[in-house]
């Protein structure tokens, strides 16, 4: 396990700067563009993403960055759930699933609430 | 412009603050730009829970990297956390505000006293009362124990510790979760003390396994903050890139810097922001 802890390491150090570089991108885009902090944001749309990147909307990146950043904490317990069954640790298999559940759970209920 | 300047920059401050006392960035954030730049206290909460995850992720790297997080005791614990970060993530749409105002002035009050009592305590040593949103400063963990990182969650003699009272422990990290979606905070204010002083995990290791479980505590509640439209890019990009540039910084200026005279200015800005929270709370 303690190479998968130092690979497990690794990828989230660079999860995280790849979410800081979107970020960056998108804060300069919002410069270049003279949109500030207080302009309202236009609402996430996951199927104009890619679209709205190739048209260089600041939001875009924004965007992207923040769920990298978010991702990636759960990203870590998923990819440590996956070292454990590799050892045949299933009780902390269970553990890594049960947090992403109790995640899952937590934002599915935050959606339903909110529509 | 000016604006998004203005945010990066009280950032910056608040991570280079942070990262020099041991403190996430959530507790300066949510006051900064709630009464700096008068944003709803949820807007604010949801930019601080994102700063806090970034910076968590690259010092929980390091400390992954280094073994000196004990990942099987912050994955167990992490389980309560993310449940009792639902929870508070839920409360928080249902508290009014003004209340909240007020626990959060209660909150700092209790960060400026434990800062008070380092203070007192030791003159040169940084005290670890949060845990979680500073990078780590990987001269900073040379040297550490690599024994104490793959510890199994029971410890053993060879670790060095032995971890006790894991009921406590669960209960007590549950709560670290509330606190974490109410107030955008990592949570370590709690977890550190309660791993080492309640549980028996040394410092250096519960600051670090705090620091990993950070990333997944405010990920928990942050999702819901996302999922209810409170988490605006056009804020969170400036002030969350202000955020860790400062934290990166303050990691390596921490030798050089005299932190007892920090701790005593920053006491003092703390007694005084949850003064004006409260304050805010009354109106």
């Amino acid at each position: 396990m303690i190479d998968v802890e130092a690979r497990i390491g690794r990828a989230l150090i660079a999860m995280t700067f790849l979410g800081v570089g979107l970020l960056v991108a998108g804060v300069a885009l919002m410069l270049i563009h003279g949109i500030g902090p207080l302009t309202a944001s236009p609402t996430f749309d996951p199927g104009h993403l890619v679209s709205s990147l190739l048209a260089l909307d600041p939001a875009a990146p924004l965007w992207l960055g923040l769920i990298v950043i978010l991702v990636t904490p759960v990203a870590r317990v998923i990819a440590a759930g996956i070292g454990y069954a590799r050892h045949g640790q299933w009780a902390m298999v269970g553990i890594a699933a049960a947090i992403v559940i109790v995640i899952a759970i937590g934002v599915t209920s935050a959606l339903i609430t909110e529509t | 412009m000016e604006l998004a300047l203005a945010m990066g920059a009280g950032g910056v401050v608040a991570g280079v603050f942070g990262s020099l006392l041991g403190l996430g960035g959530g507790v300066l954030i949510v006051p900064l730009l709630t009464l700096g730049f008068g944003l709803p206290l949820h807007q604010a909460v949801g930019v601080s829970l994102v700063s806090v995850i970034m910076t968590s992720s690259a010092s929980a790297g390091v400390y992954l990297e280094r073994h000196v997080a004990n990942l099987r005791l912050g994955m167990t614990l992490e389980l309560f956390t993310s449940a009792g970060a639902i929870v508070g993530g839920a409360i928080a749409f249902l508290l009014d505000e003004h209340l909240l105002d007020g626990l959060f002035a209660v909150l700092i009050a209790y960060v400026a006293l434990s800062m008070l009592r380092g203070v007192r305590a030791d003159a040169t040593v940084a005290v670890p009362v949060a845990g979680g949103g500073a990078p780590a400063d990987p001269a900073a963990l040379a040297g550490s124990a690599a024994s104490d990182g793959p510890a199994a969650l029971t410890g053993s003699a060879a670790d060095g510790y032995q971890v006790r009272h894991l009921r406590m422990g669960l209960l007590g990290s549950a709560f670290a979760g509330i606190a974490s979606a109410l107030f955008g905070i990592g949570g370590g204010i709690i977890k550190v003390p309660l791993m080492n002083l309640v549980m028996g995990v040394p410092l250096r290791v519960a600051t670090a396994t705090s620091n990993l479980m950070v990333g997944i505590t405010a990920s928990a509640s942050a999702f819901i903050y996302f999922a209810k439209g409170e988490i605006d890019p056009y804020l969170s990009g400036p002030t969350a890139i202000g955020v860790f540039v400062g934290a990166t910084v303050g990691s390596r200026l921490g030798h050089r810097v005299d932190l007892r005279l920090l701790r005593i200015i920053f006491v003092l800005v703390l007694g005084y922001t949850a003064f004006a929270m409260l304050m805010k709370a009354v109106s």
